[in-house]
């Protein structure tokens, strides 16, 4: 009876390795995996499942979203640079995995644009300046002259050390010359939490988690980190209005790929996610999360988080922040 | 008197190694103040007290009588946890559904009722086929049903 | 009366045949998968959550929601039948639970443990109905100082646990409070303890330790006198509760429902705590405390109580505020981004359908349960009595897949091994789990809080007294440590003077 077992796994062996894929015009014979290197229910996690949701139809084999959560995701993309670059394995990331990362950890088990490729950036939003609602400032202005008068007073509250809003924070302090108290979170959410119940004063927020805050009045906005202002809220402007340059601060999200893709394979991909992040439907459910569709070439994207990289380890530098304390 | 032999004693021993342990590997990690306390400060205090309470427990199983530790049994625990480290070891390479079943003999083979005869066996590819349809299939938990032994 | 209309909408809602439909399989689901060891709600949402995406908002919440508190009757089942607990609030199910198990109680202690959550879900219901938006101003008046202070009563209340020797249990929580340093420092962000390994830096999970002190643990003592253990399971009495059980555990659960409702409103894991604060309150209340820990049925029913009523009200923040108070709310929150419904302040006003069908399913969801598990027992029952050579490496097996399942990475299996080990050996030195697995739990929020309340009262530790709620707490504290040491005192003299006889 053994012997009939390891004929029949013999012979599915061989069938397996005849139907590998030969050229890459076959591309795609196999199911595609999208590593998400965060737990399900982030932004990460939501964009994927959206732009693989919608590639699904056409794009001829199944995608599927695997959570490879840890060290804001550490863990996954150094699991996708040791994959093979045939395709079969991609990823959506954020800001945190592609451009602080390496501008902010050492010994990062991978570099994003020495062993991956950046197949597109798909999403940003801007980061709000925001404060709880019964802060005496008003205005960007007063908030700064506030700083100034007592530094290293007010208590800046972050989803964590080396995040996107933990370094937008710094980029103003240094920006404006003002200092104050970071305060880290363990993720967004309660750091939204203690702004509202007035434990912390001020924060950096994605527009889009904190509008609904904003239009009930459990926190004040006070500007928008963004080249122009919002259409949900005209009335807030943005660091440039108020003088205040080199405040542009997006949260993005990125797929990318193993390096060495064959370029057939990685136009496939390529043009299916940026079709699908661009489509009506994708836009419109984007835009009510807050986000703006960008959807740009690789080549568009890779010096995008080249200058990403560039920035934060600037501003790391003369903050100097370091994980070592 | 039976001293060093106490489970009080050996307790002790494990919370003091634990203790400095901590204390030890952590020694790089900066102190800070009482205000703003670094990321050395509560690991240094939590160890230094693990390592008191376990001084404290090794003094009370030397000076009093106690129980002694009980045998430790070896045979099951290497089947038992090893099982669990072949499956972590051989999951990728051989699948679900090859690792499953022969990590699930290993570990059965822990206990003394353990033989091989066709019911259990029979009930083996059940409960395996089981895991496979509702794990991988059902649940789709990313584990490969076939590993990559077999080409997939 | 406005509620009233509401209420009718969400009945509406709640009872259309397909959210009806959704309902039951989501308490079905979260029955079957909360059973299997290891496997958890939040891996479970996760993997369905695409499934909820082509449904109405309301049917995907419904549906997850159902999968939630489903989930935790289902977790209970099995810390009590083997004694393993799949999250932090069933370690205390586990205690007296199983002991009961063992003792050919597990039918009563199911029934038990079912009806108590029934009853707490009922009220927790009503009280998110009649309260939530008020309720939920009450999160936001907890700051770090107030966690930290309710997290330093936590770690009193998890003294209590322990049946044994007060010095092991103190050593067990610090070891717990120890493990739980593993991980990215939220403060500093820096790594500590994890060796290199970039897979602990996000700390281990829960699930983890659990499954090794606890599952491996007690599998590798059981296996030690299997004999024995068979002939102790023969004897299964009573599946039902009596008349005079229902009648001892009548205040227990109306205690846990009152605590767990409170605790579960406080979005920065206040509903974990819920269920050991129970306990603690029923063995301290309890004229007989020794039985706590040997199989005492209020130590069931208190805490069953507890944990479903907190799993009830922490959708509370959740929906009032947007605030997840769980991984579990995360997702939820997540599923509802995609459906366009940006969680906060107004989902009230803005999807009334969604609100109160919600609340209107979750009392329909607890029903369903009751109705669901209490024929189940016999079988549940009949299910360990199963050979253990059957039924341990069936546990393992689970317990791997279970916990591969939480990051999808093989590495937690090996830890997991590791901590098996660990567990077997310290059951050896009389070192009881539970209070390891409190301490593991509360020592990263306790350091958290405390760093983060001393960085914004820029030093000043009097803040903790001179704030009235974090004052209370302290308080509360220091009388429950009162509390458990001066037997402990009275019984060393007592100790003392029968030595020199």
């Amino acid at each position: 009876m053994f012997r009939y077992v390891f004929t029949a796994i013999g012979s599915a062996a061989v069938a397996c390795a005849m139907s590998m894929p030969a050229a890459a015009q076959d591309y795609p014979t196999k199911p595609v995996t999208v590593i998400v290197p965060f737990a399900p229910g982030g932004a990460s996690d939501t964009i994927g499942r959206l732009a693989t949701q919608i590639m699904q139809p056409t794009f001829g084999q199944p995608l599927v979203v695997e959570n490879k959560p840890g060290a804001n995701g550490a863990v996954g993309a150094a699991e996708l640079s040791r994959e093979a670059p045939d395709g079969y394995t991609i990823m959506a990331a954020s800001i945190g995995t592609l451009g602080i990362n390496p501008a902010l950890q050492e010994d990062l088990p991978y570099d994003p644009r020495e062993d991956m490729e950046i197949l597109t950036v798909a999403v940003r939003t801007p980061n709000a300046l925001v404060t709880r609602p019964d802060i005496e400032a008003t205005t960007a202005e007063e908030l700064i002259a506030a700083l100034k008068e007592n530094p290293d007073a007010m208590l800046f509250a972050s989803s964590g050390t080396g995040s996107s809003d933990h370094l937008t924070a710094e980029l103003f302090w240094q920006v404006t010359g003002t200092s104050g108290i970071h305060v880290p979170y363990k993720g967004g959410g309660p750091a939204q939490t203690d702004l509202m119940g007035g434990h912390a004063d001020a924060s950096f927020q994605n527009l889009g988690a904190i509008a609904n805050f904003v239009r009930e009045g459990k926190m004040k906005m006070l500007a928008l980190a963004a080249s122009e202002r919002s259409p949900d809220f005209p009335d807030v402007p943005t660091f440039a209005e108020l003088g205040i340059e080199g405040m542009e601060v997006y949260s993005w999200q990125a797929f990318a790929a193993p390096k060495g893709l064959n370029p057939a394979v990685k136009d496939v991909l390529v043009t299916s996610i940026t079709e699908a992040l661009k489509s009506p439907q994708a836009t419109e459910q984007l835009q009510k999360m807050g986000f703006e569709v960008l959807a740009n070439s690789p080549v568009e994207a890779d010096a995008f988080v080249a200058d990403e990289i560039a920035r934060w380890t600037e501003v790391i530098k003369a903050g100097n922040i370091s994980p070592e304390g | 008197m039976q001293g060093h032999r106490t489970k009080d004693f050996w307790a002790g021993v494990v919370y003091v190694t634990l203790g400095l342990a901590t204390v030890i590997l952590g020694r790089d990690l900066p102190m800070g103040s009482a205000a703003r306390m670094g990321a050395g400060y509560f690991p240094t205090v939590l160890g230094g007290l693990l390592a008191l309470i376990g001084a404290i427990s090794a003094a009370r199983g030397l000076l009093r009588p106690g129980e002694a530790v009980p045998r430790i049994h070896i045979r099951p625990m290497i089947l038992v946890i090893g099982a669990t480290f072949f499956f972590a070891a051989t999951l990728e390479w051989l699948g679900l559904a090859v690792a499953l079943p022969i990590a699930i003999l290993i570990t059965a083979s822990a206990s003394s009722t353990f033989r091989l005869a066709p019911v259990p066996v029979v009930g083996l590819v059940l409960f395996t086929v089981f895991c496979v349809l509702v794990f991988v299939r059902g649940l789709g938990v990313p584990m490969p049903m076939l590993g990559t032994l077999f080409g997939a | 009366m406005d509620l009233l209309s509401d209420l009718l909408l969400g009945a509406q809602t709640a009872f259309s045949v397909w959210n009806l439909l959704y309902c039951l399989l989501g308490v079905f689901l979260g029955t079957a998968i909360g059973v299997l060891p290891g496997l958890g709600p939040t891996a479970t949402i996760a993997m369905l959550l695409p499934v909820t995406f082509g449904l109405a908002p309301e049917t995907a919440l419904i549906m997850l929601a159902g999968i939630f508190y489903g989930a935790q009757y289902g977790g209970s089942t099995t810390a009590i039948l083997v004694n393993l607990p799949g999250e932090s609030s069933s370690v205390v199910t586990a205690l007296d639970g199983y002991q009961m198990a063992r003792k050919g109680q597990a039918g009563k202690a199911l029934a038990t443990a079912a009806i108590g959550s029934f009853v707490a879900g009922s009220i927790a219901t009503v009280l998110i109905a009649f309260f939530a938006p008020m309720l939920a101003e009450v999160a936001l008046v907890f700051g770090p100082h107030e966690y930290f202070s309710l997290m330093v009563l936590g770690l009193a209340a998890s003294v209590v646990l322990a049946s044994g020797s007060l010095l092991h249990a103190v050593g067990m929580i610090l070891f717990g409070l120890i493990l739980g340093l593993i991980g990215t420092d939220v403060n500093s962000g820096e790594m500590r303890y994890t060796f290199g390994l970039w897979s602990l830096a996000d700390g281990i999970s829960f699930v983890i330790v659990a499954m090794g002190v606890f599952g491996l643990g007690e599998i590798l003592s059981n296996l030690e006198n299997e004999t024995e253990r068979s002939t102790v399971l023969t004897k299964v009495t009573g599946l039902m509760p009596t008349r005079n059980d229902l009648k001892r555990i009548a205040a227990p659960v109306m205690r846990g429902t009152a605590i767990g409702s409170v605790l579960g409103i406080l979005p920065g894991g206040g509903a974990m705590l819920a269920s050991f604060a129970s306990y603690a309150i029923e063995k301290k209340a309890s004229k007989r405390p020794q039985d706590f820990g040997k199989g005492a049925i209020e130590g069931v029913a208190g805490p069953e109580s507890a944990n479903n009523a907190g799993a009830q009200t922490s959708f509370i923040p959740m929906l009032t505020l947007g605030i997840p108070s769980n991984p579990v709310m995360a997702l939820m929150i997540g599923a509802l981004i995609m459906q366009g419904i940006q969680p906060g302040p107004s989902v009230i006003q803005e999807q009334p359908v969604l609100f109160w069908g919600l609340i209107v399913s979750m009392w329909v969801g607890n029903l369903m349960l009751l109705v669901l598990n209490l024929p189940l027992i016999g079988l549940w029952v009949k299910m360990i009595s199963i050979p253990y050579g059957f039924l341990f490496p069936a546990i393992v097996a689970f317990c791997a897949i279970g916990v591969f399942s939480l990051n999808n990475a093989t590495f937690d299996i090996w830890l997991m091994g590791l901590f098996g080990i660990a567990g077997y050996v310290l059951r050896k030195l009389d070192c009881e789990p539970a209070p390891l697995l409190l301490g593991f739990v509360l020592g990263p929020m306790l350091e958290e809080h405390l760093r983060r309340a001393m960085l914004v009262s820029r030093g000043d530790a009097t803040t903790f007294v001179s704030r009235p709620i974090s004052a209370v707490l302290l308080i509360l504290a220091l009388l429950l440590i009162a509390s458990i040491l001066a037997p402990q005192i009275r019984a060393k003299r007592e100790e003392a003077f029968q030595d020199e006889e």
